[in-house]
């Protein structure tokens, strides 16, 4: 029964080590992927906390984790790419 | 037991892949480098945990609810997270970051004006 919990435990620490990158990382792709990771990651640590207090309410959670992390994740790269787009047909008009 | 053993060796297979990716993360040049590495997090770690809930709690637990949901989420990660890796890539090329080396071939290059 433990073993789930310490399981638990180590993928969020690893969730923690991530975010050394996401506040470092130097471009703003490298802090989208770290932030996109760092919900999976919390995501699995929610689904075993969840089997190890035997509470539904922590699958519900990571069920959200999960969809709004893709959503934000195809938003910024959306908005990486229209400013790219914008940025050279300005510079070739110009 | 055996199947105790079972779910615990995958749920640290999982967490083995997931300690690979993220000292991938950690460690890689650039975005795209750790876009490659950050995979591994996100299917064969999401892959080892999701198999072995999916057993602990359809198994032991006796909850077919519990089972089905965690089977919903692994499927909407493993669905979704390439289409996510394919904007962030197509973006941070668009936007003007490029691999630390110089690349040998550049095919996505020559649809915008360098």
């Amino acid at each position: 029964m433990t073993d789930l919990l310490i399981f638990a435990i180590f993928f969020a620490l690893l969730a923690f080590i991530c975010v050394y990158r996401l506040v470092k990382g130097p471009t703003a792709a490298d802090r989208m992927v770290t932030g996109d990771n760092v919900d999976i990651l919390l995501c699995c640590a929610m689904i075993l906390f969840s089997l190890f207090s035997g509470r539904g309410v922590y699958l519900d959670i990571a069920l959200i984790c999960a969809l709004f992390g893709i959503i934000d994740t195809i938003a910024v790269g959306r908005y990486l790419d229209r400013k790219g787009r914008f940025h050279n047909a300005d510079s070739d008009h110009h | 037991m055996l199947i105790r053993i079972i779910i615990d060796l995958l749920i640290a297979v999982g967490l083995v892949f997931a300690c690979a990716g993220t000292i991938g993360i950690l460690k890689m040049p650039d975005p795209f480098s750790r876009m490659q590495a950050a995979t591994c997090i996100s299917t064969l770690g999401m892959l080892g945990v999701a198999v072995g809930g999916v057993l602990y709690a359809a198994v032991i637990m006796h909850s077919a609810g519990a089972a089905i949901k965690i089977a919903v989420i692994a499927l909407m990660i493993m669905v979704t997270n390439p289409v996510g890796s394919h904007a962030i890539a197509k973006g941070a090329y668009s936007h003007g970051y490029r691999p630390e080396k110089k690349m040998e071939t550049d095919d996505l290059g020559r649809d915008f004006d360098e």
